[in-house]
């Protein structure tokens, strides 16, 4: 009994997420017939909300279309599950920043990611994981760049925070 | 050990059914759409209990010096290189089509790359982490979020333009070079490769144990 809360409650190794992670990014290829990605679904909701708002002038986009397009599950799935992992454990809550200084960080790295993301065609998930799950030399390309990145970004971080 | 917070079983309970009823009812809309909502509610769990984190695979080795996550990131391609094999081949045996993600690369792969590392880093997460942390009630990777809306919307129109500056080359796709035994095969040796440079630079930052 004990054991099987743990599965709830406790975080898992990170192996065992990988094994799992490794598994379903599988099935996700073979229901889809395409890789998992994420930000280019990410783009044509951007684009719909700001046509919403009047920020840009976009008709390409329409809000039953963007609710058949299946990248719109897995973004919203990837959101509900990680909630529905923490009220399992019981631990779900609203976490609200304290320091503004974490929000404009947040704020500019979001734009950066997405900005940088449809530069190169794909994340971390479309193009560096499933780039090269998919036996692509970009995805390897991308990765090394992303390394720069990681070590160019924690070089300001420790500007900014310290 | 003692939960300061109090359960929360019968909001768990009314959410599992909701999210049930909402996979009935795609079920009616299309069978694949119910499916890959499916495993990806099995996604975002499992990327919330494992802590898992892209960002951090490559942040954590540089900032803190330790490669557990690095490791783990390694085994997830490892696994994905040789289950995207077998599904590729298969489908191509079965003349079922499939799409893999083989991109154009240039200049623009690695700009692209660069940005997309340092904004990881900023915002705490990639773009599923993000996306896991907003599950969790994070009001920071909401703001991340927002801004991720901003960049891809502005990254869309103006990519176009940049990428017909520097050119850009059609994607290599590696089996067409060397078959799709031997690509495999040099992946996982890279990999195997990294797996100990990692492990090198563990023991390093971390004195031997």
């Amino acid at each position: 009994m004990k054991r099987g809360l743990e599965i709830f409650k406790g975080p898992w190794a990170y192996w065992v997420g990988a094994v799992i992670l490794a598994i379903l990014n599988i099935l996700v290829l073979i229901v889809r017939q395409e890789p998992w990605g994420i930000t280019n679904n990410i783009e044509l909701w951007a684009k719909w909300l700001g046509s919403i708002v009047g920020l840009i002038n976009s008709q390409d986009i329409t809000l039953n279309q963007l609710m058949l397009f299946s990248g719109t599950y897995l973004n919203l799935g990837v959101i509900l599950g990680a909630f529905w992992a923490t009220l399992a454990a019981s631990q779900a809550r609203f976490r609200p920043s304290k320091n503004i200084k974490f929000v404009l960080s947040a704020l500019a790295g979001g734009f950066l990611m997405g900005y940088g993301a449809r530069l190169a065609y794909g994340c971390s998930i479309g193009l560096a994981l499933n780039g090269i799950a998919s036996s692509s030399l970009t995805g390897w390309l991308f990765i090394i760049a992303l390394f720069i990145g990681s070590w160019l970004g924690s070089k300001i971080l420790i500007r900014i925070f310290l | 050990m003692k939960e300061i917070t109090s359960s929360q079983w019968k909001l768990n309970l009314g959410f599992s059914l909701f999210m049930l009823l909402l996979i009935v009812l795609l079920m009616q809309v299309s069978i694949q759409l119910a499916l890959i909502f499916a495993l990806s509610l099995a996604l975002g769990f499992t990327l919330q209990r494992s802590r898992f984190c892209t960002a951090s695979a490559f942040r954590d080795p540089i900032l803190v010096g330790t490669t557990k996550l690095t490791q783990a990131f390694i085994l997830l391609l490892a696994i994905s290189i040789m289950g995207f094999a077998v599904v590729a081949n298969g489908a191509e045996i079965l003349k079922i089509p499939l799409k893999l993600n083989v991109f154009p690369l240039g200049i623009h792969t690695i700009i692209g790359g660069i940005l997309f590392g340092i904004g990881m880093v900023l915002a705490g997460g990639c773009v599923s982490g993000v996306l896991t942390r907003i599950g969790e009630g994070f009001a920071m990777q909401m703001f991340a979020l927002l801004g991720l809306l901003f960049g891809t919307a502005f990254g869309g129109y103006s990519s176009p333009y940049i990428r017909s500056i520097f050119g850009e080359f059609s994607g290599v796709f590696l089996p067409d070079i060397f078959g799709w035994l031997p690509s495999v095969a040099i992946q996982l040796l890279i990999l195997l490769i990294l797996w100990e440079v990692t492990r090198w630079w563990h023991k390093k930052q971390n004195g031997v144990g």
